[in-house]
């Protein structure tokens, strides 16, 4: 558990400190009149102060919960790779949306949602993910007015 | 009786069939929005606005601050039945009002829910009627160093919230700050992080944020447990009305929340959001049996729930009298009254009082509305809710993708939600809050404006936040409360309060 909890702190300490350096460069002004990177000087400052003392803390022995309650392995178990696969999917789906229009390319993520993460029947796929197009395409499109893209195939 | 004779006007006025329908339209949307994850009020109203152009400039804020009001009711559902928040406002509502559903006790969680909202928003509206005027007058002499000290005392009342470790709440609190301070400086007007993507010049925004961080993240740690032991399935309904022991555990709460979450709703930055964790806090400090909070206790749902529908009325005071809209909300509503050339200001009452009064006497109304709206709602959402989680989720998602492009019809706004959505799935992992985050992320910009504000006109000095009363009664309670979580003593008692995160 504290290789996870130090690649929490470590990660932030990254952040900060990279912000802490743009932030620089921004400007930061004076105290009289603070300058554009000042309020991201002063929180990056922050977040690097107590990311370090939170790293500090995995170094120090186990606390007494740690003791009576060891934490589970954080990815033991856990199908990430489902989400990676849905992560996937949604980002080709954002990506091609515009090209490919609402009703194609939103009909295909459905069938892919409804496929990848549990084996769902494809009647069932594809049934579901033409209920939801077109309550979906109702509600958004017909009633509250939001341009959907046509797409290359024109509908 | 110039207040009497004001509100009867206000509701010949409102029970108009045309205005009593808009209000109608309002309440049931916004309802419908807040029981729908990943669609927000905001997304909503910025839907609508173009469509009360062609109305009466009341009829457009009736139904506009029905959706907001309306809102609050109905986000409590999701909160309660899903362990997601319908509204950010509804967050708290899912540390106990969730729990209460898994021990079968989802009825009297959504009843105290409702009822706790119309108590609230009833005693609200009252307090909106005869206190606006001189709050109205005091809040006119806050100046950047009072608004500075109470959104750092905001933060501190989440940051003491938090879970886990206070420096962890707190750097996720440094970040948010960060990501909303984002964009355009405001005064020297050079971009500040936006790597060269024109959309983010005007900075990122409130719904993509919270719909990744909350509703994203939320469906990713789902999909990776075992879609079989679907948490709706779980959810059991008996009965909606609360017993007497509910309402004897329930109604101090209620009335405290009320109380405080109208007077939070006053101040600038979130108020409904605020005033449910001060609420939740509040409660847990005076409970007798501190350590059953985020186990399912009745407590932890009504004080939030009726804090935040206090705190959305309240928020009308500051824009309706002073025409400072304190959220986004309300600067939606700012912009509607402008397009029919309405100035909402000290002015508006003397000038304008069909809208003043009109619009209270429909919150009236509206708030009867949504008490019979909602109960038997509830059961209707259920029956939606009872789906199987793999059939859900890709529509939670689904509403969720098209609520981020609908904002600006941009496909950017996806990806921001995306990005967050990953975020958030991997805090949860690793144990960092994302509710400091969100709150400091909506309180960024107001908070660089006043620091730097009160720089300038203490020429440098920090002491400018302590030697003016209210400032320094923000800064001192802000202080003593980050104390209490080093000192050991306190520190242990903390730590002995269970403060689930939204799991």
């Amino acid at each position: 558990m504290r290789a996870h909890h130090r690649v929490g702190s470590i990660f932030w300490l990254v952040i900060g400190i990279y912000i802490t350096i743009s932030a620089y460069r921004l400007g930061l002004g004076s105290f009289r009149q603070p300058g554009p990177g000042f309020i991201f000087f002063l929180m990056a400052l922050l977040l690097i102060i107590l990311s370090a003392i939170d790293l500090r803390t995995t170094f120090i022995g186990k606390s007494k919960s740690e003791k009576e309650k060891p934490e589970a392995p954080l990815w033991k178990g856990a199908r990430w790779p489902k989400v990676l696969i849905v992560l996937v999917g949604i980002s080709i789906y954002n990506y091609v949306f515009n090209f490919l229009g609402f009703l194609l390319s939103t009909f295909l993520l459905m069938i892919f949602l409804f496929k990848a993460v549990e084996p769902t029947k494809w009647w069932v796929s594809v049934l579901a993910s033409i209920i939801t197009i077109l309550l979906s395409f109702g509600i958004f499109k017909l009633w509250l007015k939001v341009p959907f893209p046509i797409g290359v195939l024109g509908f | 009786m110039d207040v009497l004779h004001n509100l009867i006007s206000g509701f010949s006025l409102i029970l108009q069939p045309d205005n009593l329908f808009f209000c109608f339209i309002g309440v049931f949307i916004g309802t419908l929005i807040g029981v729908l994850p990943g669609i927000g009020p905001v997304g909503a109203m910025s839907l609508l606005l173009p469509a009360t152009y062609k109305v009466s400039p009341l009829a457009s804020v009736i139904m506009l601050a029905g959706i907001y009001y309306g809102a609050q009711y109905g986000g409590s559902t999701t909160s309660i039945l899903v362990n997601i928040p319908g509204e950010s406002s509804s967050v708290v509502t899912c540390l106990d009002g969730y729990q209460m559903a898994r021990q079968g006790r989802a009825g009297p969680a959504l009843g105290i829910a409702a009822f706790g909202s119309f108590i609230a928003g009833t005693l609200a509206l009252v307090g909106l009627m005869l206190v606006a005027p001189p709050l109205a007058s005091i809040a006119l002499r806050f100046g950047p160093p009072e608004y500075f000290s109470l959104m750092c005392l905001g933060l501190t009342i989440l940051i003491y919230l938090a879970s886990g470790s206070v420096i962890r709440a707190i750097m996720m609190a440094a970040f948010g700050v960060i990501l909303g301070c984002i964009g355009q400086d405001p005064e020297t007007g050079s971009s500040r992080f936006v790597f060269g993507v024109p959309d983010l010049l005007d900075g990122i925004g409130l719904a993509p944020l919270v719909m990744g961080l909350f509703g994203i993240s939320e469906v990713f740690l789902n999909i990776e447990q075992s879609l079989k032991s679907g948490r709706i399935l779980e959810t059991k309904i008996k009965g909606l009305l609360p017993n007497w022991q509910d309402w004897k555990d329930s109604i101090k709460p209620i009335l405290r929340g009320s109380v405080l979450g109208f007077f939070l709703g006053i101040l600038p930055g979130g108020g409904a959001v605020i005033s449910s964790f001060a609420s939740y806090a509040v409660e847990k400090k005076v409970s007798k049996h501190p350590e059953m909070f985020g186990k399912g206790t009745i407590e932890g749902v009504a004080g939030p729930e009726s804090a935040n529908n206090a705190a959305s009325e309240g928020a009308f005071v500051p824009l309706l009298t002073l025409g400072i809209p304190p959220n986004v909300v309300m600067a939606l509503l700012l912009g509607a009254l402008m397009i029919h050339g309405i100035t909402p200001g000290p002015l508006l009452i003397p000038k304008h009082p069909e809208i003043f009064w009109g619009v209270i006497a429909s919150m009236y109304i509206g708030n009867a509305m949504l008490l019979v709206l909602n109960l038997p709602l509830i059961g209707m959402w259920v029956q939606v809710l009872k789906v199987p989680y793999k059939i859900l989720f890709p529509l939670i998602l689904l509403f969720c993708l098209i609520g981020a492009y609908s904002i600006n019809n941009s496909t950017f706004d996806v990806a921001i939600m995306m990005v967050f959505g990953v975020l958030g799935y991997l805090m949860r992992k690793y144990k960092f809050e994302g509710a400091p985050m969100v709150l400091a992320f909506v309180l960024g910009p107001m908070l660089e404006n006043s620091l730097r504000q009160s720089l300038l006109l203490s020429d440098g000095s920090f002491l400018i936040f302590f030697t003016r009363p209210i400032s320094a009664g923000g800064m001192i309670v802000t202080l003593l409360m980050l104390i209490s979580c080093i000192i050991p003593a306190f520190r242990k008692k903390r730590e002995e309060i269970p403060m689930e995160e939204v799991e």
